[in-house]
């Protein structure tokens, strides 16, 4: 039982409090095979952290969602030397950790490990990523438990929420892909299509190795060139297409009938931005008042003063290319009414009374004093510099944080509220008992229905 | 098969890594005349600090009539005190750059603190603002209940696990406190009153129900004179009473069921007895938890999602004052009854009491165990949990130094034994969440 839940600020730009903070020191090498590299070392405990970052991931489903997730996971399943049950014990028995998996933008192989580990674990890695057997046996097995997975997700609405969101924002477009598909693709889903996608994507041209941690870099070095050198691309390197824009030209309302609900799931919203947008700092500071910590003022109404909720926040969650912006909470089916309405009126102070400097300033403190442990630990910062590969996060953003954070006004945040903000055209996803929600569903928006136990996030066609 | 062959030979000793350890001696504590308990440890590699306060009080103190009221509590030490009213300790800590939430279980409740170092004085005149004269302001109290309402309620919607375990619980114990859900039940939460309040925070936030873990980049000569400035003058009252009850012995096996109709696939969770924290068998209980449940290689993965007849499976414990509850968790791939997968849950821990472990799987956990312990320690936060753990429930925070020590000595035998002795048939209990009732 926690006081909150933990508010997601998504992302929050990576930086240094530059007289207090720095980020450590890293490099970055090219090999000739395309691959880029980025080394930071660090020394406090004897582990590293390693990971491949691909730039592949649902955008690139198709019309097979779930391909790039299932690849993603199916990489562990062993190499063509080494099984799957021998790359398990290798690493377990060491108290090394692997993982993996892929987003919707990127895809990785991860692991964390002692370094005494290095010679032994590290060529394990290396093979996961560049020979993976994709067994057929293993594979099933696999497949059948991530169905199962998604079935289960669906009895937790704020498990799904979001995925029904990103959809209604994007409709068909790459971005509206569900990053774990639906039961139905993945079952459909063969041995075939993700051999293929893992050589479509999966190239050095195409992917960062990422190692952070306890390692002698002049050793390190060489050995990332004899596991990784030889790895080769072949045909022209995967292109970036256009994955898709928020669709918001009037107020929508997808109603999820979860029938057994006792509380309504929501989220509310439009259009937000890049991850790599001039304004993505700024930008974190006003939601921050909005709803991105305990005092924001969404939390402030919906839980303190009102008690319709545990926890109310808002969040901008930056993609490549673009991004959304949203509001989301909870509350007993019985206030749901009072719950959305409340949230809409205070969304409007953001224009209605606007930011004054005192509530800026508190929130300026708050977002510099929050930062340095967000890139405490190598795998916070394996992350990082997994972000800054594969959804282009410059090194700008995160040098100039500070001056960011410090040089804006009240002024300036009008402005930014003006530009990026969405308060037209709201879209709405409420999961909850749609036959005691359905009129309230229509004060929003358009409504339509779906149901929560169907295949897949969009409404029937 | 090379690598199973390799990894016999890699056992970790603990002192090959101790350059890089944190060390007892890095610790400093003192304690204030009114018995409020202070440990230290300054840790420069990020400019901010944390203050974990850990308070002897969960519901495991509570009864009927006012369950849930140490969660509710943690709630309503957010709410206002004589010189912050409010809204204010948040609002003021924010604007320092910090943060805080806190969390209640079964036997404790901890408040933390998150904060740029500088904010040190701050944090300090706050919590020892609210320790010394927290308002309980019924406004705010009503409020409150309508936040905590809506924690149970998204708990039981979003998670069958919480369900699950919240009414095996009750079936588990019969006398013991354990048997409360710490959120409470919904009636009492609905009832307590503005004096079951007074009543609780005089009773058990006494400065020597506590002990206050503060780590980062500060000084312990500034953090002992700022403690004596602010929470120095708080008097002491009594120790609060010691729970009484003590559960009678479990004379066989025990069920539950719940229907919960949109239940895709069933859950089943089986909990053994198991003793208090700081008890011999603890190291061995663990290492037998870790050995059944953690990662891929594990026992348990292995005879039911590899198998595919669960989806997953997985083991947790809390750690207590009293003698407690080793739970284990899978759930169903779908189409599979819950009694198959119960089956081989069982069977596979009936294997290890009947064949005992290998020497590869202790040393596989030891290992897991020494490398867990550095990912702890690679934060402020991890180091702070992991001291005032080892001090509230161990009974001094250097025991926490032990630990590879106490995994280190463990033999096969001694994982045999812990499992012979708790997992017993007539010490279980076994509830089964699905759709529909068979």
């Amino acid at each position: 039982m926690n006081k909150l839940i933990a508010l997601t600020l998504v992302g929050a730009a990576a930086t240094a409090q530059a007289a207090d903070f720095k980020l450590p020191a890293f490099e970055t090498a090219r090999l000739p095979n395309g691959l880029t590299v980025y080394m930071m070392e660090r020394h406090e405990v004897p582990l590293i952290s390693v990971r491949a970052v691909v730039k592949a991931g649902a955008v690139n489903d198709g019309q097979q969602p779930g391909l790039a997730n299932l690849t993603g996971d199916a990489i562990l399943l062993g190499s063509l030397t080494h099984n799957k049950a021998a790359i398990d014990e290798a690493f377990d028995f060491r108290g090394g950790v692997l993982s993996g998996g892929s987003g919707t933008e990127q895809s990785t192989v991860q692991a964390n490990f002692a370094q005494k580990d290095i010679p032994v674990l590290l060529p394990l890695f290396a093979e996961l990523v560049q020979q993976p057997s994709f067994d057929a046996k293993e594979l099933d097995k696999l497949r059948g438990r991530k169905m199962n997975v998604l079935r289960q997700a669906k009895e937790s609405p704020r498990q799904v929420a979001g995925t029904y969101y990103r959809a209604m924002l994007f409709g068909g477009a790459a971005y509206g892909n569900p990053p774990g598909g639906t039961v139905n693709s993945l079952g459909a889903l063969k041995q075939d299509d993700v051999q293929g996608f893992y050589q479509h994507y999966f190239r050095p041209d195409n992917a960062a190795i990422i190692v952070v941690g306890d390692f002698d870099p002049k050793a390190m070095r060489q050995q990332v060139e004899t596991l990784f050198g030889q790895w080769h691309a072949e045909g022209p390197a995967p292109q970036r297409a256009d994955y898709g824009q928020v669709h918001a030209d009037k107020s929508r309302v997808w109603l999820v009938n979860k029938s057994d609900a006792i509380e309504t799931t929501f989220l509310i919203g439009g259009p937000g931005i890049a991850r790599n947008d001039p304004d993505y700092v700024p930008l974190q500071v006003l939601n921050t008042i909005l709803g991105g910590r305990f005092t924001s003022w969404l939390n402030d109404e919906l839980r303190t003063n009102t008690g319709l909720t545990y926890g109310a926040s808002s969040a901008f969650s930056p993609l490549s290319q673009t991004g959304t912006f949203s509001i989301s909470s909870f509350t007993a089916l019985p206030k749901t009414e009072a719950a959305l309405d409340l949230a809409h009126k205070t969304y409007e102070r953001l224009w209605d009374k606007g930011i004054d400097k005192a509530t800026l300033e508190s929130a300026k403190a708050y977002v510099k004093g929050q930062f340095p442990p967000r890139f405490e630990t190598s795998e916070q910062l394996a992350a990082l510099l997994g972000d800054m590969y594969a959804l282009g996060v410059s090194r700008d953003q995160i040098d100039n944080f500070m001056r960011d954070v410090d040089s804006l006004t009240p002024e300036r945040a009008r402005l930014l509220v003006e530009k990026h903000f969405p308060r037209k055209n709201l879209q709405t996803v409420l999961v909850g008992k749609a036959e005691s929600i359905r009129q309230i569903a229509q004060k929003y928006g358009e409504v339509t229905e779906l149901e929560i136990t169907a295949d897949g996030f969009q409404p029937k066609p | 098969m090379k690598w199973r062959l390799l990894a016999a030979s890699v056992a970790y000793a603990a002192a090959s890594y101790a350059q890089a350890a944190l060390t007892a001696d890095q610790v400093k504590s003192f304690t204030l005349p009114n018995g409020m308990k202070f440990i230290v440890l300054e840790s420069s590699a990020i400019p901010n600090a944390n203050m974990y306060t850990f308070w002897k009080v969960g519901s495991r103190n509570e009864a009927p009539g006012i369950t849930g009221l140490s969660h509710f509590f943690e709630h309503m030490m957010f709410n206002g005190s004589r010189h912050y009213g409010p809204k204010m300790f948040d609002r003021t800590m924010e604007a320092k750059g910090g943060a805080n939430n806190a969390y209640t279980n079964s036997d404790v409740t901890v408040y933390q603190d998150w904060f740029p170092a500088s904010a040190l004085e701050t944090v300090f005149k706050l919590e020892g603002d609210r320790i010394a004269s927290l308002s309980i302001d019924p406004k705010m109290v009503e409020s409150e209940r309508g936040v905590v309402l809506s924690e149970r309620s998204t708990g039981l919607e979003n998670s069958n696990v919480r369900m699950l375990m919240q009414d095996l619980n009750s079936v588990a114990f019969t006398a013991h406190p354990y048997a409360i859900p710490t959120i409470g039940w919904e009636s009492d939460i609905k009832s307590w009153n503005q004096k079951d309040l007074e009543t609780y925070f005089h009773t058990y936030y006494t400065p020597n129900n506590a002990v206050a873990v503060i780590v980062g980049d500060v000084k312990v000569d500034n953090v002992k004179q700022l403690a004596t400035k602010y929470f120095g003058s708080i008097p002491k009252r009594p120790v609060p009473p010691a729970v009484r009850t003590k559960e009678p012995e479990q004379k066989g096996e025990r069920r539950l069921f719940i229907a919960k109709a949109s239940a895709s696939a069933p859950n089943v969770m089986v909990a053994y007895k198991v003793p208090e924290a700081n008890h011999p068998d603890y190291y061995a209980l663990d290492v037998l938890q870790s050995l059944l449940a953690d990662g891929k290689t594990s026992r348990l993965y292995k005879a039911l999602v590899d198998t595919q007849i669960s989806n997953s499976v997985s083991a947790f414990s809390t750690d207590g004052f009293d003698p407690g509850l080793l739970y284990f968790y899978t759930v169903s791939a779908g189409n599979v009854g819950a009694d198959k997968i119960e089956e081989a849950l069982l069977a596979a821990i009936d294997k290890v009491i009947k064949d005992g472990v290998t020497e590869e799987e202790l040393q596989k956990v030891k290992n897991a165990k020494l490398l867990n312990l550095y990912r702890a320690q690679e934060t402020i936060n991890g180091k702070a949990l992991q001291l005032g753990n080892h001090e509230v429930f161990f009974g001094d925070y250097r025991k926490m130094f032990d630990e590879p020590a106490q995994y280190e000595k463990l033999t096969v035998a001694d994982i045999q034994n812990v499992a012979a002795k708790y997992l017993k048939k007539s010490q279980r209990t076994i509830g089964v969440l699905a759709a529909k009732e068979e």
